[in-house]
Formats: C-alpha cells, structure tokens, sequence
C-alpha cells in the first residue's frame, strides 16, 4: 500500500514537473517547492541521526572520556546561527574563517598536485617514440598542439595578430569549439537520458505497460 | 513571413512534443541496436574481473535523485557485479539524498520480485555462524548451507552483511571523510547505517583503512568525484573509477588520458556498456534500464539531429546569417 502511494505521489509531480513545457502551473509550482523543502528536510533528518546523535549528543550524554572536546566544535558550529541576529552576526565570521583556513591548508597542496601538476605532466607526453602506433601520435600532436593554441587564444597580453598569436589564437578557438560541441552532445545525451528516467519510472513502475 | 522564418519561429512546444513522442515509441517497438562498450568501459569491468574476496573496494553514491536516471544504473551494474564475485563492498554517500539512492539500489539487487537478484542475509540473521568464528567468505558460506539454508530459485547468491557489504551512507565534509579514511575508515564510520559496529565486521578486519582497498568506484552528478582523485588517489594512491552523468564526461576525460582513473562510465551509455559486459557474462539474466533505454536515446538523438540540421538550413537559406533580426518572436 505504501509502495503504491509512492508511485502514485512520485507519477502526479513527474507529470507536475513536465507540465511546465506547456505552460507554468501551479502543480508545477508545488512541485518545485516540495522538491526543494523535502531535500532540505531529509537532509536535516540524516544528518541529525548520521551525525549530530552518534558524534556529539550521544558522547556528551553519556559522559565519554574526552567528550567535552567536542563542544569546541560544537560551539563554532552553533556560531553560524548568529547570522540571524544582525548585533552579534560578526561571530559567524569565525567559524567561516576557521573553515576555509583549514580547507585551504589541507585541500591545496593536494589539489595543486591531482589537478594542476599531473595534468601538466600528462601535458608534457612525447609526441613520438619508436615502435609508436601512428594514431596514438596522431593523437599525441593533437594534444600538445590543441593545449597550446586553447592556451594562447586565453592569453591576452598580446594582440592576436602574426603567425604566433594570430594563427595560434584561431586555432585555439577551434579547439575550444570542439570541446564545446562535444559538451552540448554529452548535455543534450544527459537530458534526454534523465528524460528516459521518467518515461521508464511512468510506463513502467507507474502503469506497468513496459518492463 | 517566408517559410525560412517560419520554421526558425515554430513554437517550441511542438519540438518538446516530438521528442516526447520519440522517447516513449521505441520503447513499444525496439529495434535492438548493439551497444559497443568502449575501452574506458572495459578497464573498469576488468579491473573488477580481477578482484576476490580478498579484496575490498568502495562504492559511492555521490549523487542526488535528479541525476539518478544516469547514475543509479551505473551504481547496481557495478554493485552487481561485486556481488556476483563476492567482493567486499563498502557503500557511502558524498550527500544525504545519495544514502536514500544507495538503499534503493541495494533493495533493487536485494528483491525476489525482480526475478534476479542476491538473497540479503542481515548481520544479526548469521550471529550464530561468527560465534563460531567463521570469518572467510567460503566458510561463512558452507556453515550458511549446513545450518539448513537453501538458495531460493532466481537467487544468484547470498550477501552477508558485515562480510559482503557494509552500508556506511553519508557523513558531511566528505572530502575530509576521505581523508580521514586514509588512516582509518572506523575513524570516521564507527558504525554502519544500521547500527552495526564496523570493528566486529568480518570484511573490516581484513580492510581498516583506504590504503588496504582495492578500488574505489564513484557514481557522481557532481564535482564529488573529483575528492576522490584529490584526497583517495593522490594522497595514497588508490585506483578510481568514475561513473559520471553525460554533462560531467568531457571535463572528465582529462583524468583518464593522464591515469589518475582505471575508466570511465559516461552517462547512460556508460551504464548501458557495463550492462552489456554484465549480460555477456552472464552475471545477469535481463538487461537492465540503461540498456533498454539506449533505443530510445539513440532514436531521440536522431530526431535532434535532425531538427539542427534543419534549423541551420532554414537560417542560412532564409539569410539571416545577413539580416540582424527575424521579423518574428525570436
């Protein structure tokens, strides 16, 4: 009974929702609202219960060793909620602060490696070797020459004019056209991939006339 | 108005109502099309080929439900395939929503009524078997079987809690969680979704920390897997595997060409390939969504291309590469 009236709820918004491309309409509106409001509320839930129980309240209530630690960060997270109160709002400001200190500290040596450096590295491929295949070299050149113009078509100290920045420049807008459109196709695959989604939850979970 | 300009100002909603028409049609007369699945495909299906009980690997559902048509097929394909080898799987969430996607996708392997699925066998259903201190995974199995049980018909084989898989969900700052799991996945997770103690699971004795896991495959509609890469391959070299919505793919690829990931899922044709090697090796019966659905992906994009085309013959036929404006709405 309750798998039932789940997808009857699930069917009236997916139409709901698509309702849309005829025309906005107050099923649609509720809809957009209920996704919103339920996300927000089902997160609040998992979190409490993931998090906010097993790792702070159940601690402190059982008088752990060491849990009294806990309300230091305990504090800086109630902090935030002084946002709301334009007298004190400014104490908000320290659990922000600490946050994208510690991010900054821990995320950026590693970021810089995993996504500057070892793209460069992958950069910096040689375009032949012996016994090399002819299209992975092909490949390799595409690579090299393609990163190098994208590079100088962004670089704008120089007027993109002569043989260096002019063609390179309009080569490089080639080359980002080509990354564009091989977006668009994967973007349009996706939408109508999640399109697919719905038709498959509506005929098929819904009304039962697929499988 | 020429007949250029009227086809360039055609109302959109008779566009929204062809590529509906083309998205429900096939499913009701397919045309069986093959899917290929390519060499970022391969790696991944392979690399999980070569895994055992003795391995472990993570599984994440970082994706919310507005991606689901894309990620969830991805996310049981790979789970399936775990499975079906008896490999340790650790399920986490890098959102809230994503530990709802999780346990769906757990109950759709998990349910008879889909005809082919893995029989589930709760932690507290085989207290009795740990108590006599089978811990390998063919022992577990052979003490399941002397104490009476049977494998129901369409069953493919059973999953036990604690020794096959471990449901951790979501922790927030997942990226720290990763991090953190690098020394000590208890640190983070003491206890599953349901309550179990991670430190009395047989599969967690073997595997304490990232460093002692084989493979972690993320299911991402978001910049999610890219901690994954920054905080798990980076910082102690563990092998990644994406499993990414369309939109996400090309910014994606780059991590492939430069071997920070075994593969790539890219979309629902991701997801349709790796069902296609599952159904080729017989490690399920049916094809799945993602492999009903490329039919219909591929008519519909037939449509579109169509219609581009189209478009652009009326713009440059009619002239209005020369003209400033259309006389019409747009």
């Amino acid at each position: 009974m309750t798998e039932t009236i789940g997808l009857w709820v699930g069917a009236i918004f997916t139409i709901g929702i698509y309702s849309f491309l005829y025309k906005e309409n107050p099923l649609y509106r509720l809809a957009e609202h209920l996704v919103v409001g339920i996300s927000t509320g089902f997160g609040i839930a998992i979190t409490y219960t993931q998090v906010l129980r097993p790792k702070l309240i159940e601690p402190l209530a059982n008088g752990e060793q060491g849990a009294w630690l806990l309300l230091i960060p305990a504090i800086l997270g109630l902090l935030y909620i002084t946002r709301f109160f334009p007298s004190v709002g400014w104490l908000s400001r320290y659990p922000m602060a600490f946050l994208m200190g510690a991010g900054m500290g821990v995320g950026f040596p590693l970021s810089m490696k995993s996504l500057v450096l070892r793209q460069l590295e992958a950069s910096l491929t040689p375009l032949y070797e012996t016994g090399m295949a002819w299209d992975i070299v092909l490949g390799n050149i595409v690579l090299v020459l393609g990163t190098l113009a994208a590079l100088i078509y962004f670089f704008f100290s120089k007027p993109h004019k002569g043989p260096f920045f002019g063609t390179g420049s309009k080569i490089g807008i080639w080359v980002i056209m080509v990354g564009f459109g091989a977006t668009f196709g994967f973007t349009v695959m996706g939408r109508i991939s999640l399109l697919i989604g719905r038709i498959q939850f509506l005929l098929g979970d819904w009304l039962h006339i697929i499988k | 108005m020429s007949i250029w300009e009227k086809m360039l100002n055609v109302d959109r909603r008779w566009i929204f109502l062809l590529i509906g028409i083309a998205c429900v049609v096939p499913f009701f007369t397919p045309l069986g099309l093959p899917i290929l699945p390519s060499q970022e495909v391969i790696s991944i299906y392979d690399y999980i080929e070569d895994l055992s009980t003795d391995n472990a690997m993570f599984v994440g559902f970082d994706f919310d439900p507005g991606t689901a048509a894309e990620n969830m097929p991805m996310g049981v394909a790979v789970l399936r395939h775990a499975f079906a080898r008896n490999v340790p799987v650790f399920i986490t969430a890098y959102t809230p929503l994503g530990q709802g996607m999780a346990g769906m996708a757990i109950d759709e392997l998990t349910n008879p009524a889909t005809g082919d699925y893995f029989e589930y066998v709760n932690w507290d259903a085989w207290a009795e078997i740990r108590d006599q201190g089978f811990t390998e995974r063919a022992d577990i199995e052979e003490a399941w079987l002397a104490a009476g049980n049977t494998l129901p018909e369409n069953a493919r084989g059973w999953i036990f809690e604690g020794r096959d898989i471990a449901f951790l969900g979501y922790l927030p700052y997942f990226h720290l969680v990763i991090l953190g799991m690098s020394s000590s996945i208890v640190s983070q997770f003491p206890t599953d979704v349901g309550g179990t103690p991670l430190e009395e699971m047989p599969m967690y004795q073997d595997h304490k920390s990232l460093r002692d896991i084989d493979l972690a495959v993320t299911t991402a509609g978001s910049s999610a897997c890219v901690a994954w890469i920054t905080y798990g391959r980076e910082k102690i070299g563990l092998p990644i595997a994406f499993g990414v919505t369309a939109v996400m793919a090309t910014d994606y690829y780059i991590y492939i060409q430069s071997g920070q990931i075994i593969g790539q899922m890219g979309g629902l044709r991701g997801a349709a390939e790796y069902e296609t090697l599952l159904l080729d090796n017989d490690y399920c019966k049916n094809p799945g969504k993602a492999y009903i659905g490329m039919d219909v992906q591929n008519i519909a994009h037939l449509l579109i291309i169509f219609l581009v085309v189209l478009g652009n013959i009326a713009f440059f036929a009619g002239g209005f590469n020369k003209k400033t404006k259309l006389k019409g709405r747009r």
